[in-house]
């Protein structure tokens, strides 16, 4: 079985092959065969790498330590959910599951793909062959999965008990569902400028499947933020963190793509930002993949230890976008001009979206390979943290949200600002009247903090302002409204849902952050703290035996106004396969907010270093980004294919001009 | 054999879906309708529905129609159909692609693969006969089976001495108080782990060794083991007229050809034999000295008998004299390493080579594992 997934896996690097080159030579002259061949060799390649993961999948599932990857990773007494996801808690079974992912989605396009023009598909697919060639040549040079171990031994060192989590079964696929999904746009545009095909229709196709990757890379983000939030036992729920913010790059250039591949499918403009964000959106993937898989990020050094990974995705990485940026170099002159708009106007608008979100982009690039080149020059360590993208990015990213809710309001081709801003207005006022009520309600010395969740509410009341005045609300019979309301394209929905979920998590952030309430004691079983207006007690610690753990837990109760509201369970935990201790955390929901306890060292006498937040609105930063894949999924469902339908110039108020 | 059957079969699969596009009749292709057209169409249908709704004006929709319209025209200039592939070309094309499949994978398979290597789930492992696996793998195997069911007894019976015998003492000592602990006391358990508790304390008879020797007498009255420890004991306690009796009764109590009885007179001898070793006068002798003197004196003996060993290797009583020297001062690394040195000497296969280990064994001195 286990030779049999690593032969399939070899056959799906012969078949990379065939895809890149077949088809693509095929479309060059015209020829129809071949280019009928990429779609079934995708559909196979598919299969065989899927037996590859099933393969080892069923290596780690029976504890076949014969097999150097699962020796290395895995422990018979692991619970079952761990040994699966134990498949990609490591280097190997990693870059597995993301060729795995990255064949999939070429088989995707060539099942979906039956209405594109045949070269563009062909292309598409041999584009896709090329990335696929380079990872499996990658897997099988410099970390094949399914090397063996002869004499096997008989029990496995276990895999990293940070990982042992369900966070694992979930975090991963979904970021590499959307780091990969970035391949297809990738593929879409490098296939466009080799076939000269970029207008409204290329977009319209490139569309379903940059908004897909990016529903899964909003997901993917936000389940590792969660759980670094209640793993890592800091209370923190974002650490500007390079592996972090090789994620979020993309999320940001993907996110301009999405909004820039929307004008060109509507106007045929933004041609040169939406092709070049596509090869953008999938560099920083790339180099995502990069960082953490070379070794680079937790150390310079440790790239010297297996110099051989890192260099050859360096190699890949280089061969890649710089063959695309050359292709794009070669064939700009190509790009027409599409329609042309006003500077005021949904096109403009979305214009100065993108400019916003590639410096923002720009900004974590610097912030996270600055230190790193530093290192590797000076040797001198220094830390970009917090500071420097709470000031960079946080300055850039208010403007940008302040001018969110114009985008929807706006006509195409020409817009009235004057009149976008009246419709705005009474969102304003509601802005207004909820910062004024946090200032007097809950903190008068934080005038920075009521501002900004009422920026917040501003974000949230003008996406619902967009529907509101679409269905015709106040001008309208309630009947006629409900209809209309119904009847609205589901992009239009996708969209104000995705814009309010942007709202939420910046409320989540800002409350968080601003209000939250940190306790750090000494404290004794029987003891209660006052904190955030409640009442926490320490009610005992008691030992307890996972399956393959052992841990204290120290058992607390929330009291508020003198009921108990409930127990939060916090541990020390400490695996015993690999002598290695972590922290659990205990919490507490309580509507959209949330109680923390981390327990910190015992001493002798029995008294424990306890850590206990009050976070109020937290559940928000996560239900954000839940929204906003839900106005992605909406987005997505809608069938119906959009035009922009541009304003007539208004017929302005000249001013009598003198004759 | 079942891996060359899939791995044939996955290449089929593999040309074939290369091959099976080349099959195809070319009639079934050239005439196509530009996708573009339909997306454009379609586009000119939203902008209707749209006007019909009220969400766009009439002029609006007027522009938008004619800007619809352009791109309608640049795509139909663009439309034209597939050519049939040139047969020459065509045919070599296919060839090497089909054929790249099975040239590519098997030979790369042929670097990376293990193709004889069956799968090793660990159940099955657990199960299959012991045949002649190490006995790292045995106890392996044993503990795995021990941690899924901990309440059979006698698997930590089966598993102590072979604790004792690859020297892991503390896992002997566990085992063994397992056993006693779920199948009650036992001569052979309290005396096995009297013996692991020796071991543990590197060759010393500690008190706690004693007593379990002592509870194993009262089980097993006359077990061989307990009374020739137990002696040792009183020996190490410089108490040697005593060992002596209590030797000399175990080699009388012991039926003919008793290992006990055995190992008994060669202690005996050991003890007795002026000259070769402290008898009962030097002994006593050495009792009379300050306990400091008393140490130099028996280091410097120890260190002379090493010495003569160096120069004169062949001695295999000289040899089981210097690991039980060791072994009494309690240095248990150099006795193992006196051991080594002495199975060396004496050549790895012969018969004194071999008594010498089996002496070592008795006194508790055990070869390092090899690793």
């Amino acid at each position: 079985m286990i030779e049999a997934g690593h032969f399939a896996l070899v056959l799906a690097l012969a078949l990379a092959l065939v895809q890149s080159t077949v088809p693509i030579v095929g479309s060059r002259i015209n020829d129809a065969r071949m280019m009928a061949v990429a779609a079934p060799v995708a559909l196979v390649s598919f299969a065989l790498i899927a037996l590859a993961f099933l393969a080892l999948t069923w290596a780690y599932v029976t504890s076949d330590f014969s097999v150097v990857n699962v020796w290395e990773n895995s422990h018979s007494q692991k619970p079952m959910l761990f040994k699966i996801t134990g498949t990609w808690g490591n280097h190997e079974g990693s870059m597995l599951l993301w060729v795995l992912i990255l064949a999939l989605f070429s088989a995707l396009v060539a099942v979906f793909g039956r209405n594109l023009p045949d070269q563009l598909k062909a292309t598409v697919l041999a584009v896709q062959g090329w990335i696929a060639a380079a990872f499996l040549l990658f897997i099988l040079v410099t970390s094949n999965p399914f090397a063996r171990l002869v004499p096997a031994p008989f029990e496995g060192q276990d895999l990293n008990p940070i990982l042992q989590d369900v966070g694992l079964a979930v975090h991963p696929p979904l970021l590499y569902l959307g780091y990969v999904g970035f391949s297809v746009s990738f593929s879409f545009a490098v296939a466009a400028l080799i076939e000269k095909r970029i207008d409204a229709a290329w977009a319209r196709w490139v569309r379903p499947w940059t908004l897909a990757a990016w529903i899964f890379l909003t997901g993917g983000i936000a389940m590792g933020s969660y759980w670094a939030y209640y793993e890592l036992g800091w209370g923190g729920f974002w650490f500007w963190d390079p592996v972090e913010n090789a994620s979020f790059m993309p999320w940001l250039s993907g996110t301009a793509l999405l909004h820039s591949a929307l004008v060109m499918e509507k106007r045929s403009a933004l041609k040169i930002w939406t092709v070049l964000l596509a090869i953008l959106t999938f560099s920083l993937s790339l180099l995502g993949t990069f960082l953490v898989r070379s070794g680079v990020l937790t150390s310079v050094h440790a790239f010297a230890t297996d110099p051989t990974r890192g260099v050859f995705i360096l190699g890949i990485l280089t061969l890649l976008v710089g063959g695309a940026l050359a292709l794009f170099a070669w064939r700009a002159h190509a790009l027409t001009a599409g329609g042309i708009f006003q500077p005021i106007s949904r096109e403009g608008s979305l214009v100065l979206n993108n400019l916003f979100l590639t410096t923002a982009t720009a900004t974590v690039l610097i912030g996270t390979l600055y230190p790193l080149l530093m290192e590797a020059l000076t040797g001198d360590k220094i830390s970009v943290g917090a500071p420097f993208f709470n000031l960079t990015f946080g300055s850039l990213m208010v403007p940008l949200l302040i001018a969110v809710p114009f985008g929807p309001l706006l006509a195409w081709k020409r817009g009235d600002l004057y009149a976008a801003a009246q419709r705005l207005a009474w969102a304003l006022g509601g802005a207004i009247l909820v910062a004024l009520l946090i200032m007097l309600f809950v903190d008068r010395t934080m005038l920075f903090a009521a501002l900004s969740i009422g920026l917040a509410a501003w974000l949230m009341l003008g996406a619902a302002t967009d529907l509101v005045l679409r269905s015709g609300v106040g001008s309208q019979p309630w009947s006629v409204v409900r209809r209309r309301l119904w009847g609205l394209p589901r992009s239009a929905k996708g969209t104000a849902l995705a814009h309010f979920g942007l709202g939420v998590t910046v409320v989540g952030i800002v409350a968080t952050v601003a209000f939250q309430t940190e306790r750090i004691v000494i404290m004794k079983p029987g003891d209660t703290i006052d904190f955030a207006g409640r009442q926490l007690r320490f009610e005992r610690v008691e030992p307890f035996a996972g399956p393959n753990y052992t841990e204290d837990q120290a058992r607390f109760t929330l009291i508020s106004g003198n009921r108990d509201v409930g127990t939060l369970v916090a541990a020390k935990r400490l695996y015993t396969a690999r002598q290695m201790p972590t922290t659990e955390a205990g919490i507490l929901t309580r509507g959209f907010s949330q109680a923390y306890v981390a327990l910190g060292d015992p001493s002798g006498d029995g008294s424990w270093v306890v850590r206990a937040w009050w976070k109020p609105m937290v559940t928000l930063i996560w239900l954000g980004p839940c929204l906003m894949m839900a106005g992605g999924l909406l987005s997505i469902s809608d069938r119906r294919l959009r035009v922009g339908a541009p304003a007539r110039r208004r017929s302005q108020p000249v001013p009598a001009a003198a004759e | 054999m079942l891996f060359w059957i899939v791995a044939t079969l996955l290449t089929l699969m593999a040309c074939l879906s290369v091959l099976v596009p080349f099959l195809r009749r070319p009639a079934a292709v050239g005439v196509m309708t530009s996708p573009d057209l339909a997306i454009y169409k379609d586009q000119l249908a939203e902008v209707e529905r749209d006007l019909s709704r009220g969400l766009i004006g009439r002029g609006e929709a007027e522009q938008a129609r004619s800007e619809i319209g352009r791109r309608i025209l640049r795509a139909s200039e663009r439309a034209g159909g597939a050519t049939v592939q040139r047969p020459l070309w065509g045919r070599a094309v296919t060839a090497a692609a089909v054929l790249s499949i099975p040239l590519v994978s098997w030979s790369v398979y042929a670097a990376t693969g293990s193709p004889g290597e069956p799968a090793q789930p660990l159940q099955a492992r657990l199960q299959e006969s012991p045949g002649n696996l190490p006995v790292e793998d045995l106890i392996a195997r044993a503990e795995a089976h021990l941690r899924t069911d901990p309440s059979d007894s006698r698997g930590w019976e089966v598993l102590a001495p072979i604790y004792l015998r690859v020297g892991r003492t503390d896992d002997a000592v566990r085992a063994y108080r397992e056993a006693i602990d779920r199948l009650g006391s036992s001569g052979i358990r309290q005396s096995g782990l009297g013996e692991a508790l020796i071991a543990q304390a590197g060759g010393t008879v500690t008190a706690e060794a004693r007593e379990a020797f002592e509870q194993g007498l009262q089980a097993a009255p006359g077990d061989g083991k307990a009374l020739f420890f137990l002696a040792l004991a009183a020996a190490q306690e410089g108490d040697v007229a005593g060992a002596q009796a209590q030797w000399q009764a175990l080699k009388a109590d012991q039926p003919a050809g008793s290992p006990w009885s055995e190992a008994a007179n060669q202690a005996l001898a050991r003890i007795a034999q002026p000259g070769r070793g402290p008898g009962a006068q030097d002994v006593q002798d050495a009792a009379a000295l300050s306990s400091a003197e008393r140490s130099t004196m028996i280091e410097g003996m120890v260190a002379t008998l090493d010495a003569k060993l160096r120069d004169n290797p062949r001695d295999p009583e000289g040899w089981q004299k210097l690991v039980r020297s060791y072994a009494v001062l309690g240095r248990q690394d150099e006795a193992r390493e006196a051991l080594r040195r002495g199975m060396s000497a004496l050549g790895e296969t012969t018969r004194d080579a071999a008594a010498l280990q089996d002496f070592a064994r008795s006194i508790n001195v055990l070869a390092s594992v090899q690793p």
